[in-house]
This record gives structure tokens, sequence and C-alpha cells, in this order.
């Protein structure tokens, strides 16, 4: 390539590849580590205070504490994941994809499903069918949200995150306008499903939320492939050849997809993605996508498998591990605020 | 490579308006003209970044927008202003993206060597290391053409390079992209403000007047007195300066 001028480059300099290998193998060293505190708080989850000397006691706290470990597993791999992926194609490191409104959505539609057909109906009783719902209505909604506005506004972030400000106001107030003059009682029972609580996990969805995640990694593995060179911006991803606004418009449906399946299951949690993305972001350094994203779902399993061991155990469930997540994310979100300002 | 009929509307108001020109290979071109001529539209639309309403742009015997994005990205590199990066990036990691549209991200031992001289060129090799946020301008722009020139294109586009760059950073740059063309064999296409980099570094300049194309031909055909009021309103001197004409304007 380089005609005429042959570099002579100092020793030392020589095999610089050699960096780049020692930070990988940081990365992957501080993931194991990582991981070894996951299984360790997994371990205590499932033991701590178990009846072992009579089987039927401990089969019993088996059974509901393993769908629960699993729902908790899923839960933070899809909201970690989804975080990275979103604040990497929206190119701000503050920024969760709660702030869209899906919380508020995932709200509304559940307040509307109870509304018009009642507590006992199929669509509010039947988990399947509701996750369904769920899933299909997140994702058309967003996939036209995302989709036709980010092309209205040129990819302006601004823009984006201000209409999904206006919406997630809007979906709230329809919301809040319904429950007025809903039934009491049923609104008792909507209030259940509509508080993020990892004391009732939506368990019986775990094996289609589990499908439905494999499957949009699937579909997506060539996007997030690209996630690194998108990072650097639009038009360096395209110089690049990066067909920008199709990996864009895939990447945005499955973080809708991933975000529909972890409030489905636990429902709206706010802070927590911010915190795990970001955390991951400061302890790994790195550009690399693949262990962003592993770090990001991995912290949120400490995270989430640790505190639900202390909301049972130490708090007795008097305190939602939601109270922490909202409490703990809001000062971080400050911290961050204050000393990123540069990066705003 | 070249361009017929290219036009550009934005919300009703022709940007660039049916502009025809050719690009002369193994040259530096610069494109110049007052703010809002339409230069930039036009890098923007011969790099893809930028759809055309109408006309099209040739490369090499296919339009530009039927050409896979991945395979021109292999003979066409465009280097524009708008650079922030969030992530931990070092200089070297970034000149790695160079490779991309070859390797994607498993790099090849002839990528590292492709980078390595990438570096070495750019006489970044000392602080390769570093992150990108930490460097000075100048430095960053000269991590930016590294990756440009790992990226091993025939084809290198530049919107305004020597923005924001102090005297000295701005006359290396225009070096820089000198020795590309002459030493590298590629073409270099720019679109610059100062007028006398673009006289004294470059071998055709196309001046742009209210979105069409004003003067387009070598550095001495457009660099005179006359042309220079014409495209910009205001008066010129020109002097020679080693040969080439630079002007003053006052």
């Amino acid at each position: 390539m380089l005609k005429g001028k042959e570099l002579a480059l100092p020793a030392k300099h020589r095999n610089r590849q050699y960096a780049i290998e020692t930070k990988k193998k940081n990365s992957i060293g501080k993931l194991l580590s990582i991981a070894a505190l996951v299984v360790l708080a997994v371990i205590l989850y499932m033991t701590l205070n178990v009846r072992v000397d009579n089987p039927k006691l401990f089969w019993y706290s088996m059974s509901i504490r393993t769908p629960k470990v699993i729902a908790m597993l899923l839960v933070a791999f899809c909201i970690g994941g989804a975080s990275v992926v979103f604040q990497s194609v929206i190119n701000n490191t503050v920024v969760t994809p709660c702030l869209l409104g899906m919380n508020s959505l995932y709200t509304l539609i559940h307040t509307t499903a109870v509304f018009f057909f009642g507590a006992g109906s199929l669509a509010a009783r039947n988990t399947n069918v509701a996750f369904a719902v769920d899933l299909a209505l997140m994702g058309t909604i967003a996939t036209f949200i995302y989709s036709f506005m980010f092309k209205k506004t040129k990819y302006n972030v601004l823009y984006v995150l201000l209409i999904g400000t206006v919406l997630s106001s809007f979906f709230s107030s329809t919301q809040a306008t319904m429950t007025r003059i809903m039934d009491p009682n049923e609104y008792d029972t909507l209030l259940a499903t509509l508080v993020a609580s990892f004391s009732n996990i939506n368990t019986e969805i775990i094996v289609f939320a589990v499908v439905v995640a494999a499957l949009v990694i699937f579909v997506l593995r060539k996007d997030l492939a690209l996630l690194n060179v998108i990072t650097l911006g639009k038009e360096q991803a395209i110089n690049l050849g990066v067909d920008y606004d199709r990996a864009i418009k895939r990447l945005l449906l499955g973080v809708v997809l991933f975000i529909a399946i972890a409030t489905a299951m636990v429902g709206p949690i706010s802070f927590l993605g911010l915190i795990i993305a970001n955390l991951s972001r400061q302890l790994l350094r790195t550009y690399r996508h693949g262990y962003l994203i592993a770090g990001s779902a991995l912290i949120g399993m400490v995270l989430l498998v640790g505190g639900q061991l202390i909301v049972e155990h130490v708090f007795v469930y008097s305190v939602p591990i939601s109270v922490f997540i909202t409490v703990g994310g809001g000062l971080y979100f400050l911290y961050l605020l204050l000393t990123q300002k540069r990066r705003l | 490579m070249f361009a017929k009929n290219l036009t550009k509307i934005y919300y009703g108001k022709t940007v660039v308006d049916s502009v025809n020109f050719e690009i002369p290979k193994g040259k530096v071109l610069s494109l110049i003209g007052p703010n809002g001529a339409g230069k930039s539209t036009v890098m923007g639309m011969i790099s893809r970044l930028v759809a055309s309403d109408a006309g099209l742009v040739d490369f090499e015997g296919t339009a530009i927008h039927k050409w896979k994005s991945r395979d021109l990205s292999k003979r066409l590199a465009i280097l524009t202003q708008t650079n922030n990066i969030q992530m931990k990036l070092t200089v070297r990691e970034l000149v790695s993206f160079g490779r991309f549209p070859y390797s994607g991200s498993h790099l090849t031992a002839k990528d590292i060597e492709i980078i390595d001289q990438a570096i070495g060129y750019m006489e970044l090799t000392q602080m390769q290391e570093q992150f990108i946020d930490e460097l000075s301008g100048g430095q960053r722009q000269r991590a930016y053409i590294a990756m440009v020139i790992a990226q091993d294109t025939e084809y290198v586009l530049l919107d305004e390079p020597t923005n924001n760059l102090d005297i000295y950073h701005a006359t290396n740059m225009m070096k820089t992209v000198r020795r590309m063309c002459d030493e590298l064999g590629k073409t270099i296409i720019l679109v610059l403000h100062e007028i006398n980099y673009a006289a004294f570094y470059s071998d055709y300049i196309c001046a742009f007047v209210g979105g069409r194309i004003a003067k387009f031909g070598t550095v001495k055909e457009v660099m005179t007195k006359e042309n220079l009021s014409e495209i910009y309103g205001v008066n010129f001197e020109i002097q020679e300066v080693e040969g080439k004409p630079l002007s003053i304007y006052y």
C-alpha cells in the first residue's frame, strides 16, 4: 500500500497488537470475576434458610426459588443488553430505553385491558396471552415511533427523546384517567402487575420469554456485530460500509422487545439499565460491545439476585427491591451527570 | 468518477442545482466557495452520505447508490467534521476500524501490518495507546487520517480537514494531503474555506456559487483576480509564491 516509504519502527512498538491483546485479557478477567460473583449470589439465594432436614420442604423452596432465579437472570440479561445497545445506538451514555416511554406504554396496555375487559378476562388473567399482547403492541408502536420519527427528525437524538418524553406523559395521563373511573377492586388487582417487584415475578412466561429473547439475538446477530462501528457515528459507520439506517432500525426493535420481556416479567424498573450499563462501561473501559453487553448483564445479575437476597432475608419483604434500584439509580444518575458534563 | 446533473433540494430550496463535473484521477481537487454555496452537500452526495434528489454520481461505471456499501468502502473513504466518539478508544483501535470493510472485527496479519504502516505514516507511533478523547485537536485529526489511510482506498474525501486547527496543524494537514496524493497515489477531494491552502496544495479547484459551479479548472486557471472577486464578491490581489498564485483579500 504505502509506496516509497518503508518505516523502521522502534523495537518496542513492533508488536503493538500486544497491548490490545492484554486489554482483551484484562476484560475477560474482569468478566470472569463478576461471573463468579453471580454464581456466588445464586448459590446463596438458593440455599439460604432452606430446610434440608425435610425433603418435602426442601423441594417446595426449590420449586419457588428456581423460577425466580431464572427470571432474575433473564431480566438482568435483557435490561443490561438492551441498555448498552440503546446507549450505543443513540450515542449517549446517560440515556436508558425507559426514557422513551416504554414503561408507561406497558402500564397503559395493562390498564386498558383491565378497563375494557375486566380483571377476570382472558387478556388480563392468562399471562401468556398478556405477554404476547405486550410484545406485539410494544413492538408495533415502537417500530412506528422509532423508524418513523428517527427518519423524520433526521436521526436527531434530542427530538426522539423529546417525543419519547411527550408520549410518556401522554400514556401516563391516559392511564390515570382510566384508573380514576375504574372499579376500585379491579384497580387493586391491576396495581399488583404495575409495580415492579421481584417478589411476584411472572414466572409462567419464562419459557416464552427465553424463546423470544433467543430468537431476537439470532435474527440480530449480524447487526450486533456492527455495534462497535456504529458507535463511531453515522457518517463514519456509512464510510466503513455499514447499512446504517437498516441496522439502527433493527437494533432498536430488538431493544424494545428486550425491554418488553423484562417489563412483562417484573413490571417497570427504570434505573437498573442505566446503572448496569454505565458500571460495565466504567469497569471495562472498552469499545467492544461483546464485553460491554456481557459485563452489563452480569452486573445486573449480581445486583438483582444479591438485592433480592437482602430484600427477602434482611428486610423480610418489607421494602421492595425497586425502591433500592430507584434510589441507587437516581444517585448514580446524578453522579454521572455531574462527572460527565463534557460528554453530554 | 463524475457527477451528472446532480441536484439537491432542502425544504423547497435548491441547494445544489444540476451540477456536472468529472473528478481527475490521482490529483488533489479542492471545492471552494462562500458559505451555503453547496460544496459540502456536493461532497455528501459524491460520498453517498447524502441522497441526491436528481442526477447521478457515477463511480467506476456504476451509479453510487447502486454500489454495495461494503464494496464502496474499500474504494472510497470520507472524513467529515463531526467526529465525536462516546467510547473509550485508543488511537490504535480507531485506526484498526479502517480495516473493518475488509476483515470485520477479526484482524488478519496483513491488516495489522497495514495499521502499523498507517500509524507510522501519520507519526502516531508514540501515542498509539492514548485515548482519542485525551488528544489535542491536531493529533485527533491525524488519527482519523491514519484510519482513512488504513482503509486503503483510491479515493479520499475530506470535508474541511483544516477546520478548528491552528496554522501549524492546518498547514501540516495540507502537506499530508499532498503527500497522500503524491506518495500513495490517492485521488483526494477536499472542501476548503482557506483559498490559499487550496491554491498551494491542490491541482484543481472547483468553485461553487449559489449551488452551481462557477469555475472549474487548474489552480492557475481559477486563481485569478477577476474569478475570485466574482466568486466571493470582495476585492482580491494575486501574488506568486513559489510559482503558485496566492491571494490577498480585503
